[in-house]
């Protein structure tokens, strides 16, 4: 049903001959809100920067303009970015608000985000294929990790996701909690522990990992 | 159209009335018996917007910015409460509340998204990306992109079985609709349909039909064998299909050809496929939905930026209400 308030305002402004001019300004004041604007798709603002590579990072933007990192630096990452890495390489990079992430070799990603009125943009990582490890730090909004068959999301924690070619999705927590999902189920996996999300199937149950080995890989591009 | 002229009346007459008399707004609602809460809501592709219709007056209730660009297709989940559409030209799904009548969310799903149908449990929206040739599984709760299947080239229709164990994507690029296991995911079955094919949606009696808006013709396929079991020619560039009744006749199919800038009437038995009869629309009809009832069509217009409002039963236009530009999809929900 129609929520009587939201009628009566209609019909209310309807007969009030400044109405229409007070509710366009209140929009217009409203949309100049943060909460109230959605992040443009244009490439306008850096959403972080990538910071090292190892070998080299290929960054392609949305008009298939390629730009490669080699070694240190501080090139603008945008969203909708899509980010690469070849054999023998890796990278380091830092996203908006305090978010690290590592890419190890033969790794394809999309930053992405998504915007809700309640909580405002959410940065995603789509990851088609590779390994990624991330560290959402203190005070950090979620940060979400998308895999062709799984997604993760952590808070005030550091994961690490390996994507095989088929999509599936391993999941390892090195501290804090993350919750990891499929079209099947949800699994909330907690530090030192990891889960398995394929196509076809819920996640499984978390188990017991060898967290240290897992993540050994990007000591070379470590903060 | 004397008829619809007397029923506009008794409307009218019956809210200056109780406008009148009552003279308070809360007073106002509790004295319109007529309401139903039925809605119409129409994605304006050129407007990025949502136009939403009361179902019953045909009145514009509002217009809800989608928050993208290039709103393509809608889907309304069954108690009504969320609308979902596509935005081709920013890969994103908007989430709509349709009370507070504004987008909440705002979803990257993939390059060209172009059609959005919900599960039958209406738990997630599988979007088809046309640039990417995947289908997106958003869970309509968090809105997070669970998982994503790949399909054949240019996925452009969607819509599920019955019993919810497959799904039906149709590919422009391979002229296929393939079958996909929603218990696996995995691409079962893909099925030679036609040139160009495009809309799907579930038929009344569980079978899938599909327009092949490169040609002429729509086409049935039946779950039980996975095969087309039937096909018509209505003409040229058939988009979009609702079902209803005209009197004891039907079901029927109704097909908007925009070629013809007709609603083609098709009977609704794949066995028995043929043309009941042509109903003249405006300028390059396109989506078309029906109400619960089967006795009222909404049609929209890309050309003449329109919606009509049709009666099956006398196969005429109940009344014309101008939308945003480019009205692509257009999807009723009762009250």
């Amino acid at each position: 049903m129609w929520p009587v308030s939201r009628r009566c305002r209609m019909v209310a402004g309807g007969r009030r001959g400044g109405g229409g001019l007070a509710v366009a300004l209140g929009l217009w004041a409203g949309s100049l809100l943060p909460g109230g604007v959605v992040p443009a798709a244009a490439q306008g603002v850096p959403v972080g920067t990538a910071q090292h590579a190892v070998g080299t990072l290929v960054v392609v933007r949305t008009d298939g303009i390629e730009h490669r990192l080699q070694g240190r630096g501080a090139l603008p990452l945008f969203e909708g970015d899509v980010l690469r890495t070849e054999a023998a390489s890796q990278a380091l990079i830092q996203l908006r608000p305090g978010m690290s992430v590592a890419l190890n070799e033969k790794t394809t990603l999309k930053i992405l985000s998504r915007w809700d009125k309640t909580g405002g943009t959410m940065r995603i990582l789509r990851v088609s294929q590779g390994e990624v490890w991330a560290k959402a730090g203190d005070g950090a909004r979620q940060l979400e990790i998308e895999t062709p068959a799984a997604v993760a999301a952590a808070r005030d924690a550091e994961v690490d996701l390996k994507v095989a070619e088929d999509g599936q999705s391993a999941l390892t927590v090195v501290q804090g909690t993350a919750e990891f999902g499929t079209p099947f189920g949800l699994c909330s996996v907690r530090g030192g522990t990891a889960s398995v999300g394929a196509r076809g199937a819920a996640c499984t149950a978390p188990q017991p990992a060898n967290v240290p080995a897992v993540v050994s890989w990007k000591q070379a591009v470590s903060p | 159209m004397r008829a619809i002229r007397t029923f506009h009346a008794t409307r009218s007459a019956f809210a200056i009335v109780s406008l009148a008399a009552l003279g308070g707004c809360a007073e106002l609602q509790t004295k319109e018996p007529e309401a139903s809460g039925s809605r119409v809501f129409i994605a304006n592709e050129s407007s990025n917007s949502v136009t939403v219709v009361d179902g019953d007056s045909f009145q514009v209730i509002a217009t809800v910015d989608s928050r993208n660009h290039a709103t393509h297709d809608l889907a309304v989940s069954r108690d009504g409460r969320w609308l979902f559409a596509t935005n081709l030209a920013s890969g994103r799904l908007s989430a709509i509340d349709t009370r507070a009548l504004e987008t909440v969310a705002s979803i990257a799903t993939g390059d060209r998204a172009h059609v959005v149908t919900l599960t039958n449990d209406n738990r997630q929206a599988w979007v088809a990306n046309i640039g990417d040739n995947t289908i997106s599984i958003v869970d309509t709760t968090s809105f997070r992109i669970l998982g994503t299947i790949a399909v054949g080239k240019g996925p452009t229709g969607l819509t599920f079985s019955r019993d919810g164990r497959f799904a039906y994507v149709s590919n422009q690029g391979d002229k296929t609709v393939e079958v996909i296991d929603t218990a696996s995911h995995r691409v079962v079955k893909a099925i030679p349909v036609g040139t160009n094919p495009h809309f799907l949606v579930l038929g009344p009696d569980g079978r899938i039909w599909g327009t092949n808006t490169g040609g002429t013709d729509i086409y049935v396929i039946d779950p039980a064998t996975q095969d087309k079991v039937g096909s018509i020619n209505v003409g040229p560039a058939p988009q979009q299909i609702a079902f209803g009744f005209k009197g004891l006749q039907g079901p029927n199919a109704y097909v908007t050809v925009a070629g013809l800038n007709r609603v083609v009437v098709v009977s609704a038995d794949p066995k028995n496929l043929r043309i009941l009869e042509q109903i003249d629309v405006g300028q390059r009809p396109n989506g078309i939905s029906g109400n619960r009832e089967g006795t009222r069509l909404f049609v929209v217009h890309e050309v003449s930026n329109d919606l009509k409002v049709i009666d099956t039963g006398s196969s005429s236009v109940l009344a014309t209400v101008p939308v945003g530009r480019k009205p692509i999809r257009v999807v009723y929900h009762g009250s």
